[in-house]
């Protein structure tokens, strides 16, 4: 058995094809006719410009825009005046056209890796794509068609590059093993979008296979198994056909609206964690992003990222949900998530310590930037800011009056923002839970994290052994915590929502149900399964069977009940 | 020829972003436009050239236009630099 990382859900087994990523080899030749041989670069720049044009074209319409996009920028890259100047006039010196390009690639990146620029080194994938294509053009050596393999090919690769992938017949693969790339790279991006398995990130497999060997791989836990045994293969096939079986059922609820069985119309959005992720969220079909957790930004970084930074990942997440809802948590440091940078002290109890709004509000400089941010992204979508670990209503208040500060700010320098811009508060303690109607009086809406709810309101640490049996959102105290959140809002007039994993939770579903919830954020992937749950339940049914919840005394026996009451 | 010189004042300076902007729109000139940085002369309409240049927030160049559009494409020159690139 093999590891890496899951990069596209699904199971697959078959046989190996390797797509080989070796350069085609060529003998460096001295030119003397260089205007035949800038005549023949020009005839390789045409000729890369109609393929291109063409698997760009296949994928527009096989997995959507983004991917066509890559491919045309590869053409704009090479017809770059930059590079088509370098490399004309190393052939007019008498290098050979292949030499010549290889040169020109080479000075770009080098200089782009000068730049030290993290986003710059996407381009340098870019350009050993577009050298390796321009070689094979070059000497004519013909192209791996991915378009041809056989039915049952688990394709293997270092990477798979936009055009590796562009001829995909997604009937024919079953599977995808690459050595580099992790959940957001292209591979695992193309993968789901074609919905062929993928493990990504394994060690070496390149030289670990050959083609024609027999491989069984699992996209979900990011496993393989190299020459698998006829029981293991048996085992793999049956989960294959279960989870495709599981996938077909959940289409049908695409493109439908969320409703309970008596019509009830509901939100469901999805949680992220980096702006690009919200592709994901609409390919599985949800409303709009219920909670956009911004660490990312920070503990990605060597030190504070900017407003600029800032604001460009805050906007693409808004334009990518083009007018939809986007909740943006605010800087949630602190508790189990250290950034060395903001020099946050070692602390004993750091759950109940110096963590997220607590630090924001005595750090202005810092939660300035992201606030003005998130205002000047609020000027492309419908962005709304979200508060955590709010404990008192004066936390609140400092928050919204330093927005209105900036505000003014954004005004005297003539930036678009929402002056209309939503800002709500994450219930996620006993207090928060406790002063709902005053919090409610000061927000324009409630988001429930059941996962901080669970461990304050239980007084239990999830990650100490010894006492996560309490951890239990069936508990009769989270229950009820939630059930007066939920109602306390909505007596309040605003919507409530709830971002933690509970919302995903078929147990746990009726019972938000019955107590009016509004507003479901779930990861991407449980988007059309929290969509079928909810299709199940009516308010009648729901509230019989929160009445019955809310009237036993232990985690055990309302875990019983639910589970008995589960609708398949 | 004409020239201008200037400041870059968006945060990132020159990176991917604003030098696609910046090579699109003057791609759509006659004229050649040069941006001298440094001592060292960029091809203006090439994104690759310019991002190789490295040239961060702050930074004082002069941007050279030649052709017989050129007063129209360093006039749409100074107002992407200062503009910010709409950043």
């Amino acid at each position: 058995m093999v590891k890496g990382i899951g990069g596209s859900a699904g199971y697959g087994v078959g046989k190996v094809v390797v797509i080989s990523d070796a350069k085609p080899e060529y003998v460096v030749k001295n030119i003397t006719d260089t205007e035949a041989e800038i005549k023949r670069y020009e005839d390789a720049v045409a000729s890369f410009e109609k393929k291109t044009q063409a698997m760009a074209d296949t994928m527009r319409s096989q997995v959507g825009e983004h991917n066509a996009e890559i491919l045309e920028g590869h053409i704009l890259l090479l017809k770059d005046p930059g590079m088509e100047e370098i490399t004309k006039s190393t052939i007019k010196g008498g290098t050979c056209a292949e030499a010549a390009f290889e040169s020109a690639c080479d000075m770009f990146i080098q200089m782009f890796q000068m730049t030290g620029d993290e986003l710059l080194q996407q381009r340098v994938t870019d350009i050993n794509d577009i050298r390796m294509r321009m070689l094979k053009i070059l000497t004519g050596t013909p192209d791996v068609n991915v378009a041809e393999v056989p039915a049952g090919t688990v394709l293997v690769a270092t990477d798979l590059t936009p055009s590796m992938t562009a001829g995909i017949v997604k009937e024919n693969v079953v599977g995808i093993l690459t050595e580099v790339g992790g959940q957001t790279s292209h591979s695992a991006i193309l993968a789901r979008a074609l919905q062929i398995p993928a493990v990504l990130s394994i060690n070496g497999i390149v030289s670990k296979v050959h083609n024609g060997m027999e491989v069984a791989l699992d996209g979900v836990h990011g496993e393989c198994i190299l020459e698998p045994d006829e029981q293991q293969k048996k085992e793999y096939l049956i989960k294959r056909a279960e989870f495709i079986k599981q996938r077909e059922m959940l289409q049908i609820y695409k493109g439908k609206e969320t409703v309970t069985a008596d019509g009830e119309k509901l939100m469901l959005f999805g949680n992220i964690g980096k702006p690009e992720d919200a592709s994901q969220v609409l390919i599985n079909d949800g409303e709009g992003i219920g909670l956009f957790r911004t660490e990312f930004l920070f503990m990605g970084a060597s030190k504070l990222p900017t407003e600029e930074e800032q604001f460009a990942a805050y906007k693409q997440a808004a334009e990518i949900m083009a007018g939809k809802s986007v909740i943006i948590r605010t800087l949630d440091v602190g508790g189990d998530k250290d950034i060395p940078y903001l020099g946050l002290e070692k602390e004993d109890n750091p759950f109940l310590g110096f963590r997220a709004v607590r630090y924001c509000l005595k750090n202005e400089d810092v939660y300035k930037v992201q606030l003005r941010a998130l205002l000047r992204a609020s000027a492309f979508g419908d962005v709304k800011i979200m508060i955590p670990l709010v404990t008192c209503v004066e936390e609140v208040r400092a928050v919204k009056a330093l927005v209105k500060k900036l505000m003014a700010e954004l005004d005297a320098e003539g930036r678009k923002y929402n002056k209309d811009i939503e800002i709500g508060v994450m219930i996620e303690t006993p207090a928060a839970s406790l002063i709902a109607d005053l919090l409610a009086k000061e927000a324009d809406f409630f988001s429930i994290g059941t996962n901080d709810l669970t461990q304050y309101t239980m007084a239990v640490d999830r990650g100490n052994a010894r006492v996560s049996y309490l951890y239990s959102a069936y508990n009769p105290a989270v229950l009820r915590s939630m059930k007066h959140i939920i109602e306390t809002g909505k007596a309040a007039g605003i919507t409530v929502g709830m971002c933690g994993e509970a919302a995903a939770d078929p147990l746990l579903i009726p019972l938000l149900v019955s107590f009016g919830l509004d507003e479901y954020s779930v990861s991407a992937t449980s988007v059309l399964a929290t969509r079928g749950i909810l299709s199940k339940w009516s308010k009648k049914e729901a509230d019989e069977l929160a009445e019955k919840a809310l009237s036993l005394s232990t985690e055990a026996e309302v875990a019983e009940l639910l589970r008995e009451a589960q609708k398949q | 020829m004409v020239a201008k010189e200037v400041k870059i004042t968006n945060e990132q300076g020159l990176h991917m972003r604003p030098a696609g902007v910046f090579a699109k729109e003057m791609t759509k000139f006659n004229s050649d436009v040069t941006l001298v940085y440094n001592g060292k002369r960029v091809n203006a309409k090439s994104v690759m050239l310019i991002i190789a240049a490295c040239i961060k927030c702050g930074a004082e160049l002069t941007i050279e236009c030649n052709g017989t559009d050129e007063e129209a494409a360093l006039a749409k020159a100074v107002e992407l630099v200062e503009s910010g690139f709409g950043e």
